[in-house]
C-alpha cells in the first residue's frame, strides 16, 4: 500500500437506485486494469457486475452490501466503497460515509436529483464529505446535464460548477470537452479505453470558451492567485485553476460537475482524474475520536503511522474463513500480529491476517497504514466498534443509526433451519445495526426488525441462500408507540406486611409529556425519600416504559417528576420503591390520557406525468397526506406522508395502477398519533391476540 | 381561538367576507405581475384551512417548494399581524391545518384539466372529504382558455368545488369601459367574484370589481405582507 498519503483517496460512490453507481464502478475498474472483462449489471452475460457480489444482488440488479475494492490511478491508490442505493439499507450508506474522504454523487442526466439523492446528500452534509457531481447516462433520451446541475443548485443547495461540456447529447454523445483544458476528448476502442485528445470543435468554441468563463469566475472565489490573475490579465494556467476547484471542493463550498456515460464508456477516465485532482487525501481531512480516559475530551487523529493506532471497523461480513471485519486505519499503523483493543469492550486481540478486498476477491498484505482501507479475519466485534493499541482509549464518534420501524415474525420450517436460523440472526445483527432480532416470550416467536419491508425481505433470503435456514414469516407488523398526551398526578404506597420482611414504600409527584424518550426528575427533599432508593424509584418508572399499560407497546415521551413519598426504617428497600414507583406510573398513566403512535413515513413516487394522478389517489386511499407534487419533463415526483402500516405491498399495487412505469422511495419520517378510528382497530386486535395467547 | 383571531385578521375577511369565499363557481385575483395575486390566493386558501377545509393549490408557474414556502410566509404574515403569539401554539395550530393543503405544480404547456379530474375522483373513491376550493395560480389569460374555463366549470359543478384564479393584467393597457381589465373583460359572465389588485404608494388597494353589492367596494393592504391594515 502507498505509504505517501497525499496519493491515497477513500472514496465512495452514492446515488440514487438505478443511477449506475454499479455500472460506473465496473468501469473505473477495468480502466484501473483491476479487471480483463466488462460485466454488466442483470447482464446478459449472467455474470453481473463485479462489485454485486452477492447472489442476490445480481438477480436485483441492486446493491445490498457495500463492497469495498481498490484500484490505482495516476499512481494514487483509489479505495473504493461501493453504496447502495436503495433507502432501505441506508445504515450501509451512512457507514460508509463515516470512513470515506470524498464521494461521487451519481445523477442521472434525465431523470436528475431523485428523492435518494436527497437522502444521500444529506448523509454527506451529516459527516461533512466533499463531493464531486457525475451527470450520468448522457446518452439516454431527454439527457439534460445543465439542468441536473442547476437542479443540484436549487434542490440540494449545492455550488455547482460545469467542469466539462457534452459533445452530442442522447445518441449523439460522442465525447466532452474538458473546460480547464479547453480540449475535446473522444473515447475510442472496443470498450472507450482509448481517450483521444482533440481540438475542440470548431462549432462549440464559442459555446465552451463561454462556459469556461463562466467555470472560472465561480471558482475564483477559492484562489486569491487565480483571481489575481483574472484582474491583472496574467495567462490563467491549467494548475492554477485546478488548485482553486480542489480548495472549494474540499472546503465543501463547491461540487464540480463532469458528464458522461458509464454504460457507453464515456468520459470515465477524466472522472478518475478528477477523483485524483478535486477530492481529499486523508491529509486534508481532519479526523475526531474521543478520549475515554480524559473526560470524553475530542482528540484530533493524525494521520501519522508512528502514532498509537486507532481503526473503526465499519462493516461485517461472513465469509468462507470466518469473519471478515472491514476497517479503516484512521492513525498509526495495524501490522499483522499487533495487539489491538476493542475499545467498546476492552478485550484485547492480536491482528491476525491482513487483507485488502477487490470485491469479493482478496489480496494478503502485511499492514494497513494510517489513510488505508482493509479487512482483517478472525475478530469478534460488532459493526462500528473502534479498535485501538492498548495504551489508549480512543472511541470514534458513534454513527447515526436509527431504531427499526417493521418487525416480522419468523419461524424455522424445520430443526435444520432453526440452529442455521441462529446463526444467520447473530451475523445479520452484528453486521446490520438497524436489524434486530428478539424472542416474544408469549409466543416464543423469533422476531426480526428492520427499515422496511424490503429490508427484512433481502435478510429472509439471504438466510434462506447462504444459511440454507428457510423460514415462514408472519404479517409485518408496525412499531407501535404509547405516549401520554397530559399532565398527570400520583401518590401510590406500597405497603405489604404478609409475615416475615415487609414491604414498604411512597411515592408521589406527576408525569407528563416531554420531547426525550424519557427523563427522571428527582426533586424529594429533607430526605422523605432517603437517597439510596432514588435509582431505584427510577429504575422502576423506567420499567415501565417498555410496555406500555395501554396496549404493551413501548412507551415514550414521558418526563416523571419524584416530588415526595415516605419510607420505613426497616421496611423499605429497593424492591419497595421499584415496585411502588410500578404503582405510581400505572396509577398516572391511565389519568394522562394516553394515546398510540404510529412510524409515518415519507413516500416519494416518480411517475409518468399520466398516473400523476392515479399515484396521488392511491396515496389518499391510505391515510396519507400528500405535500406536494411537481411535474419535472415527463415524469411527476409526488411527495407524501403516510402511516407504516398502510404501505404494505404497496409496490405490487403501484406497479398495476402504472403499468409499472412508476417507482417509489419511502423512509421513516416521524411517530405520529393514530386517529381515533384506526387507534380503535388497533385495540380491538390486540385484544384479540391476547385472547388467543 | 387563535384561529378565530387569524380568520378574523385576514385580509379576505376584510375584503371577500368569509362566508362568501366559496359562494359561485369561480373567482379571480387580477392584477399585473409583481403586486400579490399568488401572495392573496394564499390568504384565501389560509382562511379556508384555518376554517377547517382542504384545499388544492394548482400552479403552472412555480415549482412546489415555492408554492410550500409561500403558505410558509402566508401564515407567519398572518401571525404576525396580531400581535404576540405562543410561538408554540402557532406551530401546532400550522401543523394541524397545513396537512389540509395539497400542492401540485403543473408544466404550463403540458397542463390538462383531466389530471385534476382524476385526483378529485380518488377524493370520492376513497371517500375522502373534497377541497372546498381550489387556487389556479398562472393560466395565462392573454391566450384563449374558454377551453379550459369551460371544462373548469363543468369539473366545479360534477365536485361542487369554487376555483380562485390569478389572471395576470399589463401596466400599459387600459381598462375596458366596464372598468375591467381586458383579461376579464372576455370571461366576465363566468366569474361571481373579482379583486383587483392595484399598488397605491407604499400600499395597495384592492378593489372589488365583481361581487354582487360589495362590487366597487376598496380596502387597503399592506404590500409586503398582504394583510390588511386598519382604517
Amino acid at each position: 500500500m502507498i505509504r505517501d498519503l497525499k496519493r491515497v483517496r477513500n472514496i465512495g460512490i452514492s446515488a440514487h437506485i438505478d443511477s449506475g453507481k454499479t455500472t460506473l464502478t465496473e468501469r473505473i475498474l477495468f480502466y484501473t486494469a483491476r479487471i480483463h472483462k466488462i460485466n454488466e449489471v442483470r447482464g446478459k452475460d449472467g455474470v453481473g457486475a463485479t462489485m454485486d457480489s452477492m447472489e442476490l444482488e445480481r438477480e436485483r440488479g441492486i446493491t445490498i452490501a457495500s463492497a469495498a475494492t481498490y484500484c490505482e490511478w495516476d499512481k494514487h491508490n483509489i479505495n473504493i466503497i461501493d453504496t447502495p442505493g436503495h433507502v432501505d439499507f441506508t445504515v450501509e450508506v451512512e457507514r460508509s460515509l463515516r470512513v470515506l474522504d470524498g464521494v461521487i454523487l451519481v445523477l442521472c442526466s434525465v431523470s436528475g436529483v431523485q428523492s435518494q439523492s436527497i437522502t444521500v446528500d444529506q448523509q454527506m452534509k451529516r459527516y461533512q464529505v466533499p463531493c464531486i457531481a457525475f451527470v450520468n447516462k448522457c446518452d439516454r433520451s431527454g439527457a439534460n446535464p445543465a439542468k441536473v446541475s442547476a437542479q443540484l443548485r436549487d434542490k440540494l443547495g449545492h455550488n455547482s460548477v460545469i467542469m466539462q461540456l457534452p459533445i452530442g447529447l442522447e445518441d449523439r454523445h460522442e465525447g466532452i470537452i474538458d473546460l480547464v483544458t479547453m480540449k475535446a476528448l473522444y473515447f475510442e476502442g472496443e470498450n472507450g479505453e482509448k481517450v483521444v485528445v482533440k481540438d475542440i470543435p470548431a462549432s462549440m468554441m464559442d459555446e465552451a470558451k463561454t462556459a469556461r468563463e463562466k467555470m472560472i469566475d465561480a471558482v475564483s472565489l477559492f484562489s486569491e492567485a487565480l483571481t489575481d490573475a483574472i484582474l491583472e490579465e496574467k495567462e490563467i494556467t491549467t494548475d492554477l485553476v485546478m488548485e482553486a476547484v480542489r480548495t472549494g471542493t474540499i472546503s465543501r463550498q463547491m461540487t464540480p460537475v463532469f458528464l458522461g456515460s458509464a454504460y457507453k464508456n464515456k468520459a470515465v477516465q477524466p472522472l478518475l482524474d478528477a477523483v485524483v485532482n478535486y477530492l481529499p487525501s486523508p491529509l486534508d481531512i481532519e479526523n475526531q475520536a474521543i478520549d475515554m480516559d480524559n473526560n470524553e475530551e475530542a482528540v484530533i487523529l493524525e494521520s501519522s503511522f508512528d502514532k498509537p493506532t486507532v481503526a473503526l471497523a465499519f462493516k461485517l461480513e461472513d465469509g468462507q474463513y470466518g469473519q471478515l471485519t472491514y476497517i479503516r486505519v484512521y492513525q498509526g499503523c495495524i501490522n499483522k500480529g499487533d495487539t489491538l483493543v476493542n475499545s467498546r469492550d476492552g478485550r484485547k486481540f492480536k491482528a491476525g491476517r491482513l487483507i485488502r478486498m477487490h470485491s469479493n476477491q482478496m489480496e494478503d498484505v502485511e499492514a494497513v497504514p494510517a489513510g488505508h482501507i482493509g479487512a482483517m479475519f478472525g475478530i469478534e466485534c460488532a459493526s462500528g466498534d473502534t479498535f485501538v493499541s492498548p495504551q489508549i482509549n480512543y472511541t470514534l464518534l458513534s454513527m447515526h443509526i436509527m431504531e427499526p420501524v417493521i418487525s416480522l415474525s419468523i419461524v424455522p420450517k424445520d430443526n435444520k433451519a432453526q440452529i442455521n436460523m441462529s446463526k444467520a440472526l447473530n451475523r445479520f445483527t452484528k453486521e446490520d445495526p438497524t436489524f434486530k432480532t428478539y424472542v416474544d416470550h408469549e409466543t416464543g416467536d423469533t422476531i426480526i426488525q428492520g427499515m422496511g419491508e424490503l429490508h427484512l425481505e433481502v435478510y429472509v433470503e439471504r438466510m434462506k441462500r447462504e444459511y440454507g435456514a428457510e423460514v415462514v414469516t408472519g404479517q409485518p407488523r408496525v412499531a407501535y408507540r404509547e405516549t401520554i398526551t397530559q399532565k398527570a398526578l400520583y401518590n401510590y404506597t406500597h405497603k405489604k406486611q404478609t409475615g416475615g420482611a415487609g414491604q414498604y414504600g411512597r411515592v408521589s409527584g406527576f408525569i407528563e409529556p416531554c420531547d426525550e424518550d424519557f427523563l427522571f426528575v428527582n426533586k424529594v427533599t429533607g430526605g422523605r425519600i432517603p437517597t439510596n432508593y432514588i435509582p431505584a424509584c427510577e429504575h422502576g418508572f423506567k420499567g415501565c416504559m417498555e410496555k406500555g399499560p395501554k396496549l404493551e407497546f413501548p412507551v415514550t415521551g414521558v418526563k416523571v417528576t419524584l416530588e415526595d413519598g415516605a419510607y420505613h426504617a426497616v421496611d423499605s428497600s429497593d424492591m419497595a420503591f421499584k415496585a411502588a414507583a410500578r404503582g405510581g406510573f400505572l396509577e398516572a398513566y391511565a389519568k394522562a390520557k394516553p394515546v398510540i403512535k404510529e412510524p409515518i413515513m415519507k413516500v416519494v413516487i416518480e411517475t409518468p406525468n399520466e398516473f400523476q394522478g392515479s399515484c396521488m389517489g392511491l396515496i389518499n386511499q391510505r391515510r396519507g397526506i400528500i405535500q406536494g407534487s411537481q411535474e419535472e419533463g415527463v415524469m411527476s415526483v409526488v411527495e407524501s406522508q403516510v402511516p407504516l402500516s398502510e404501505m404494505f405491498g404497496f409496490s405490487t399495487i403501484l406497479r398495476s395502477a402504472t403499468q409499472g412505469k412508476a417507482q417509489f422511495t419511502m423512509e421513516f419520517s416521524a411517530y405520529k398519533q393514530v386517529p381515533q378510528s384506526v387507534a380503535e382497530e388497533i385495540v380491538k386486535k390486540k385484544l384479540e391476540e391476547k385472547s388467543k395467547k | 381561538m387563535l384561529k378565530k383571531d387569524l380568520i378574523l385578521k385576514s385580509p379576505v375577511s376584510r375584503t371577500i367576507g368569509i362566508e362568501n369565499i366559496k359562494d359561485g363557481r369561480f373567482g379571480a385575483v387580477i392584477s399585473r405581475a409583481g403586486v400579490g395575486k399568488t401572495s392573496f390566493l394564499v390568504q384565501i386558501a389560509l382562511t379556508q384551512l384555518l376554517m377547517n377545509e382542504k384545499i388544492l393549490h394548482i400552479s403552472l408557474v412555480e415549482p412546489i417548494e415555492k408554492i410550500n414556502l409561500r403558505y410558509n410566509d402566508g401564515y407567519t404574515n398572518l401571525i404576525d399581524s396580531i400581535g404576540y403569539v405562543d410561538p408554540q401554539k402557532a406551530l401546532r395550530l400550522w401543523e394541524d391545518i397545513y396537512p389540509n393543503k395539497v400542492g401540485i405544480s403543473y408544466n404550463e404547456s403540458t397542463f390538462d384539466t383531466e389530471k385534476i379530474k382524476d385526483y378529485l375522483k380518488s377524493f370520492k373513491k376513497a371517500d375522502l372529504g373534497m377541497p372546498s376550493i381550489i387556487i389556479m395560480d398562472g393560466l395565462n389569460f392573454d391566450k384563449d382558455v374558454s377551453g379550459t374555463l369551460e371544462r373548469l366549470d363543468q369539473l366545479s359543478r360534477e365536485f361542487s368545488v369554487f376555483i380562485w384564479f390569478s389572471i395576470k393584467s399589463h401596466r400599459e393597457e387600459k381598462l375596458c369601459d366596464d372598468g375591467y381589465p381586458i383579461q376579464l373583460e372576455t370571461y366576465k359572465d363566468k366569474f361571481d367574484k373579482a379583486v383587483f389588485l392595484n399598488p397605491v404608494e407604499d400600499k395597495i388597494a384592492a378593489v372589488i370589481l365583481k361581487d354582487g353589492a360589495r362590487t366597487d367596494k376598496a380596502f387597503r393592504l399592506d404590500s409586503a405582507t398582504m394583510t390588511a391594515i386598519e382604517e
